[in-house]
């Protein structure tokens, strides 16, 4: 498959009042054509700020570097015009809060309409015709009836839907959602996946995915994207990951989730500590003060991301062995 | 792993046409008898203004010695000032000119408020050129711009328009600033910005709509100001030239003759307090019925 998103070495600092936040730290990724890469980490390791920095959505206080290379041309050093070109076009969003990310006073139609004027010149009935076929797209009953309604009148996993409608608007080449279905209850959500996946089928969109949700990733993801305090720590296809996690950071996170067969024995596992924040890039494993396998290596050396005992890279000193059950699976 | 399409819950029965929001706004502030009330005399002044030739019994300039200074009869419902000129027409056509530079200052205080304090809320380095701008104008007395400008070009209406709107630009000024500032974080100026969308676009089509609700409050509570900020100056002498009749002017040549004649203060005077209450009620109902923090029922 052929690369159609590579980031290298992207770093983000924030400079706030307490001192420069380093929130991003030499992330490095590609995301394939057509594939669901999901990135995935706890609250504050930077998955959403990677996301933003890709088109350059951060604020002013926000110091970006490193390259964000897309069909030839690095994104970072463009002008914000040739973004804005960009952005809705090529790379989409979908954000978390489907409750508030519609305009309370415009219609659905006009808003869906705003996107396809912008960056494709439709206007009027062709411009409503189109934004009845992605209402359709994204599995909205009666879809003409729906553009003439405004966001309060629509549910939040309809809400959420129109918000793809938009993002895919354009067939954009890249769609990020970011949590696309965290504020969403379990049934709403599988809908909003399947819709997910229609459109990768239908537009072949590729799909970053960023999340906390192990259980979406399972659903949908191809390969998987491991970061903590802002560096990627792992890096590997769905199955590899969930069968020889090698990071004890993402075994930690697999651990997290609830099991019934394993809550019998001993209940939930949980990762001590938080995630830090750190103001520099230390020389040292930033998940280090967290990890029972750390030592005197882990806290004085940086480790870097190579390949691991279960073929995948990971930055660790000391990677969980493969099971011996899988590896002869 | 497959995973039924989760069949969509249609939001309560049928819905007929969607309903604006605004319309169901007007419909809370019917619901509210004081701003009902409030609103039936608006219309009713207003129509009277707009059609003063039809509903004047006399024209206003019409001049009759034999029924000078009249007191309230079946002929002359509000009397006759000294001139014999019958004060119901008079009220009717002032009531015309106060709605004229009422409504005309308040819509040129929007025309330049708004935009700067759009600006103001989204550029911040330009919040505190514009701020101090209107500080500034904030800081000069409206009487001494209005006299300053009558004495420069000469009193008339539009001088009186024209300074009853420099008045009024600061706080059009701060409305919007306001409501720009807290617009521009919200999330779907975020989800535009991440659309592709342009400055002009995030300003005009996504915080300048969201913003109407806050302008129309000041717009109600600014055009009684205005009718009062015009009777002022016209009892000023700044205003409305005679013999065009204003409620201010009216007052103003009613005051000599207020032991002889009661009337022609009491009429002009209660048309210019019935006005401005019943639009300041207006504006309180529209308030309570647009305001974002109430519960939407």
């Amino acid at each position: 498959m052929s690369k159609l998103l590579t980031v290298d070495s992207l770093t983000v600092r924030f400079s706030t009042e307490d001192g420069t936040v380093l929130a991003v730290d030499g992330a490095s990724f590609a995301v394939a054509e057509r594939e669901v890469l999901a990135l995935v980490g706890e609250s504050g390791c930077g998955k959403s700020v990677t996301a933003l920095a890709l088109t350059g959505l951060l604020p002013g206080t926000a110091a970006v570097s490193g390259s964000v290379h897309m069909g030839g041309q690095n994104l970072r050093g463009l002008p914000e015009a040739r973004l804005r070109a960009i952005r809705g076009r090529d790379i989409a969003y979908v954000f978390q809060e489907p409750m508030t990310s519609l305009n309370p006073v415009l219609t659905v139609g006009r808003q869906i309409g705003e996107v396809l004027r912008r960056h494709q010149r439709l206007s009027g009935a062709a411009a409503k015709r189109r934004a009845a076929e992605l209402l359709e797209l994204v599995g909205i009953p009666l879809p003409v009836r729906r553009l003439s309604e405004y966001p309060h009148q629509l549910s939040g996993g309809m809400r959420q839907r129109v918000m793809i409608a938009m993002a895919v608007a354009c067939r954009p080449r890249l769609l990020v959602a970011d949590e696309p279905t965290t504020a969403l209850d379990v049934t709403v959500q599988a809908g909003v996946l399947d819709v997910l996946r229609t459109l990768r089928a239908e537009i072949g969109t590729a799909i970053l995915l960023i999340t906390h949700d192990l259980g979406v990733v399972a659903d949908i993801a191809d390969r998987v994207v491991v970061m903590y305090a802002g560096r990627t720590i792992e890096e590997a296809h769905a199955e590899a990951l969930f069968a020889r996690p090698s990071h004890p950071y993402t075994r930690g996170l697999l651990d997290a989730v609830p099991n019934p067969a394993r809550h019998l024995d001993g209940g939930l596992r949980e990762i001590p500590g938080r995630v830090p924040q750190l103001s520099d890039s230390p020389d040292a494993c930033t998940f280090a003060d967290r990890c029972a396998r750390a030592d005197t290596t882990c806290r004085t050396r940086r480790p870097s991301l190579d390949p691991g005992p279960a073929g995948h890279p990971v930055r660790c000193w000391h990677p969980l062995p493969v099971p011996a059950a899988v590896t002869t699976a | 792993m497959t995973l039924e399409l989760v069949p969509v819950k249609e939001t309560g029965p049928a819905a007929p046409a969607p309903p604006g929001s605004r319309r169901r706004a007007l419909r809370r502030v019917l619901r509210n008898p004081l701003a009902a009330l409030g609103l039936v005399i608006v219309v009713v002044a207003l129509l009277a203004a707009a059609l003063a030739n039809l509903v004047t019994p006399f024209p206003y300039d019409r001049t009759d010695f034999s029924a000078a200074l009249q007191p309230p009869s079946p002929a002359h419902w509000f009397g006759t000032d000294e001139l014999g000129r019958d004060q119901f027409s008079r009220v009717i056509f002032g009531l015309r000119a106060s709605v004229e530079v009422g409504v005309m200052s308040v819509a040129l205080s929007l025309v330049v408020g708004v935009p700067l304090g759009l600006l103001a809320g989204f550029y911040g380095w330009l919040d505190p050129v514009v701020s101090r701008l209107t500080d500034t104008l904030l800081a000069f007395p409206f009487l001494v711009l209005a006299v300053g400008l009558a004495a420069i070009v000469g009193p008339s209406l539009t001088i009186a328009t024209i300074a009853i709107a420099a008045a009024q630009i600061p706080a059009v000024v701060r409305v919007t600033r306001s409501e720009t500032l807290h617009l521009r974080e919200m999330d779907y100026v975020a989800a535009a910005i991440a659309d592709g969308a342009s400055d002009a676009v995030l300003l005009g089509r996504h915080i300048l709509p969201n913003a109407v609700n806050a302008l129309i409050v000041q717009a109600t509570v600014a055009v009684p100001a205005a009718i009062i900020g015009e009777s002022v100056l016209s009892f000023l002498g700044l205003g409305v030239r005679p013999p065009t009749p204003s409620l201010g002017i009216m007052l103003a040549s009613a005051q000599p003759l207020f032991r002889d004649g009661p009337w022609l203060v009491v009429f002009p005077g209660v048309a210019i307090v019935l006005l401005t209450l019943a639009m300041n009620l207006v504006g309180d109902g529209l308030r309570d019925a647009l305001d974002p923090r109430e519960v939407r029922r």
